[in-house]
């Protein structure tokens, strides 16, 4: 027995479908509830929204154009009522007016400061789209959604019903699927209409929009219509295009503060507020008072401001915003990141009208990309499936040798291993633990017939208990993790490894694949540099690779003995030694960070170019699969998304402190 | 005239005299005498008058200072094309660090007083060399800065 129908005929009985010539009692059915129903009209060659005291009234048949800096009406020869998308005006107007008497003062005997009782009255806002509708949201969480609110705006909010319309066309200028608000209208109605040819399919979102919907002349839609409806909406998303990338913005923008093209894009702009005041969800205000004539009373009156105005952040010392690069990245990265602070969600909804009203037609689209580009996508490509992923589940290893290579560096060489372990890629990493201490990731530092190698200097508790193990005992294992060394796009190219230290571990199964493919590249070389003599990994390889002619070996030490004959500086004094075109060379960068941000620098001033430049990151690591958050930078896992790097990848997270 | 072209083909194989003008390089060549040092042979010792400007042209020499309770400790080395010597380029100058071979050497030594009389008189000379010499300085000073960050520290 069903007791509940199909979530599809659920919303199917919902529907209802308003034919076109009837549209006029919707209005009417509104109004007759006492409610002043506010919609779009238009004035001035222009949609905006005002009262609507009959169907007539409506925009019928009219269509807008938007691009950058330009707005135009067009009349498309139909009856379609909502053939616009959004013009200048902002919802907000109603629920925030641009002028509200906030209070009221005297000065007759006594004096005495009236505050004004809020007086909404009963609207009814026709044809709120779904970014509108995701502004009014928006609004809510700025004046209602803290420990001080705004009783006006709760009072107006709250005596707004809201009539809601599918978008059926965008504009040019129109971006919210980037921001996530539409062109679905998914709540926040108390009417929902959607506009096909033949009418409207419509459905209630509350009470009182049901009441509304009941005392109209509908019947069931069709399938033909429903389907419709559903078809003009989506073909809306197709018409925007591909999203713009707002992956990680508000992190992007943070990064980017110094930005020359702050200056730039204010060069451009004449700071005529348009923006601000067009925009549904800018909330900024100044208090004016008004006095009378004879001093005895006034009042205060809350006007919208913007902060792209030149006193917006002045103070008496002076102004905190001067410059009007100071004031636009002020507005685009309060809309887009800092808003997230304060109010758990972007400011922006993507409606466009900053861009339509821009009369030096800005795009905040292009702004956005130039000044905080998107992330490229990581390096990925095919890795080995890890085997014992999940944290607490390990593979268990034998311990065949172990050898020191500094007074606190060691090589532990296991065997028995998962054969996932074998097909790991230089420049990954295991998780090894031993019973009673946590996990510790280590690189692999060489792959071998049926063992892999692991240095580990011994800096803490797990470090120190596995220095002391003997050949034969047995470890846990999880792995291999994590991105590996994109040797394959070092092909034909001037391969340059740059090690520092025990920066070399995880370098090592690196030279050992371009060595063993030595003439698939231009020239293979290995820069080495570590504290001193006794510092340095590696040596009977290091030895072993000077010797050889498939790898040319320089090293160097910060400082050392009489004794050592060799050279003496830090590592990128080695980069006076290349002669190469520097636009050919792939170089692989791994040590301590202050190493790398060196080694980078003098990679980049000799002309290599950033996308060919990987790092190898290190980051504190509990889980290694990107679920514990330790390892997060800005906004990656190292574990995962890394530990290798392409430095563009990386872009302002590399060299910045704290990150 | 045979040993002076063997400089200038020296000359040539540096970094330093590489892009100097035909006329300078003979220049150099005649101001300086090449000079072999064997491997530990002090050229030079912390705190005495630097007396002479050496462009090494092979071999390897270590910059060295003297470290209370550590003894001397090599700071820098000196590669092939880059100078040792430089504040004789100054009067009165004294020598911040030993100066030794590590190995079997070879250099272009030219006198303190007989460089800085033919840079007076010389513009030619003296606009080529001194923007080397502070490119060498240069060098070393941002190889001390990033020795002092120690790049190796946590």
């Amino acid at each position: 027995m069903i007791t509940s129908p199909a979530p599809s005929q659920t919303a199917a009985a919902r529907q209802w479908f308003l034919a076109r010539e009837d549209f006029g009692a919707m209005v009417e059915a509104i109004r007759g509830t006492g409610r002043c129903v506010i919609g779009p009209t238009i004035r001035e060659d222009a949609i905006v929204y005002d009262e609507i005291h009959a169907a007539a009234d409506l925009p019928i048949g009219w269509r807008d154009v938007q691009t950058a800096g330009r707005y135009r009406l067009e009349h498309g020869g139909d009856t379609r009522v909502f053939g616009y998308s959004v013009g200048p005006t902002p919802w907000k107007r109603f629920t925030f007016p641009p002028n509200l008497t906030i209070a009221a003062a005297h000065r007759s005997g006594a004096i005495g400061f009236d505050p004004a009782v809020p007086d909404a009255p009963q609207v009814a806002f026709l044809g709120v789209r779904a970014c509108e509708i995701a502004a009014l949201a928006i609004q809510d969480r700025v004046f209602l959604g803290g420990q001080f609110t705004d009783e006006d705006f709760r009072a107006r909010r709250s005596a707004a019903f809201i009539v809601a319309v599918q978008c059926t066309t965008s504009a040019s200028t129109c971006f919210c699927t980037s921001m996530g608000t539409g062109p679905e209208v998914r709540g926040g109605y108390d009417i929902l209409l959607t506009e096909i040819d033949e009418g409207f399919v419509i459905q209630a979102g509350s009470p009182g929009g049901a009441a509304i919907v009941a005392k109209l002349p509908t019947r069931r839609p069709s399938h033909a219509e429903a389907g419709a409806a559903v078809d003009n909406v989506e073909s809306v998303r197709t018409q925007m295009g591909e999203p713009l990338p707002m992956a990680g913005i508000a992190d992007r923008l943070k990064l980017q503060l110094d930005n020359p093209r702050w200056a730039q894009v204010a060069d451009r702009c004449v700071e005529c507020g348009n923006c601000t005041m067009s925009c549904p969800t800018c909330f900024c205000t100044s208090v004016v008072e008004k006095s009378a004539m004879d001093g005895t009373s006034s009042t205060t009156e809350r006007q919208w401001d913007s902060c792209f105005d030149v006193a917006f952040a002045k103070v008496a010392g002076g102004d905190f915003r001067a410059r009007p690069r100071d004031r636009y990245r002020q507005w685009l990265t309060h809309k887009f990141s800092t808003w997230w602070d304060q109010f758990g969600s972007s400011g922006c909804v993507g409606c466009g009208r900053c861009i339509t009203w821009c009369p030096v037609r800005i795009d905040v689209r292009e702004e956005l990309v130039a000044i905080a580009p998107p992330i490229a996508p990581v390096i990925r490509p095919v890795a080995v499936e890890p085997v014992a992923a999940s944290p607490g589940t390990y593979s268990i290893a034998r311990l065949a040798s172990i050898r020191p290579e500094t007074a606190d560096t060691t090589t532990l060489t296991l065997t028995d291993l998962d054969p996932a372990f074998l097909s790991g890629r230089p420049g990954q990493f295991v998780m090894i633990a031993l019973p009673a201490f946590p996990a510790v990731p280590i690189s692999i530092s060489r792959f071998r017939a049926n063992e892999i190698d692991l240095t580990i200097r011994s800096v803490g508790a797990t470090s120190t208990a596995l220095d002391t193990l003997h050949p034969g005992a047995k470890v846990g294992l999880r792995g291999p993790l994590g991105t590996f060394w994109p040797i394959e796009e070092a092909y034909g190219r001037h391969a340059v490894v740059v090690a520092g230290g025990v920066g070399l571990s995880p370098l090592h199964g690196l030279v050992d694949a371009l060595v063993a493919n030595h003439d698939r590249f231009e020239s293979v070389s290995l820069f080495y540099g570590s504290r001193t003599p006794e510092d340095m990994l590696f040596r009977d390889d290091l030895a072993a690779w000077s010797a050889g002619k498939a790898i040319d070996v320089a090293i160097t030490v910060d400082r050392a003995g009489p004794e050592w004959k060799g050279r003496v500086g830090v590592v990128t004094t080695l980069f006076d030694m290349i002669s190469w075109d520097c636009t050919k060379v792939s170089a692989f960068v791994v040590g301590p960070e202050r190493m790398m941000q060196a080694s980078v620098q003098g990679l980049i001033s000799k002309g290599v170019p950033t996308d060919r430049i990987c790092v190898s990151m290190e980051r504190h690591m509990e889980c290694g699969i990107g679920l514990c958050g330790h390892c997060q930078m800005a906004g990656r896992f190292v574990c995962k998304d890394g530990p290798v790097f392409r430095l563009n990848d990386l872009g302002d997270m590399f060299n910045r402190e704290g990150i | 005239m045979d040993d002076c072209a063997e400089v200038i083909a020296m000359l040539n194989g540096t970094w330093f005299g590489a892009e100097l003008s035909p006329e300078t390089q003979q220049r150099l060549a005649r101001l300086g005498d090449i000079q072999d040092f064997d491997a530990d042979e002090v050229i030079l010792r912390e705190g005495d008058e630097t007396k002479e400007l050496g462009i090494l042209v092979s071999g390897r020499l270590a910059l060295r200072t003297l470290v209370p309770e550590r003894g001397p400790v090599t700071i820098l080395s000196v590669e092939p094309g880059d100078i040792f010597g430089w504040s004789a380029v100054l009067s009165d100058a004294q020598a911040q660090s030993t100066v030794v071979a590590t190995e079997a050497s070879r250099a272009l030594v030219i006198e303190g007083p007989k460089l800085r009389a033919a840079l007076k008189e010389d513009h030619a000379l003296a606009a080529s060399l001194y923007p080397r010499v502070l490119k060498a300085v240069a060098r070393r000073l941002r190889a001390t800065r990033l020795q002092l960050l120690d790049l190796f520290a946590r």
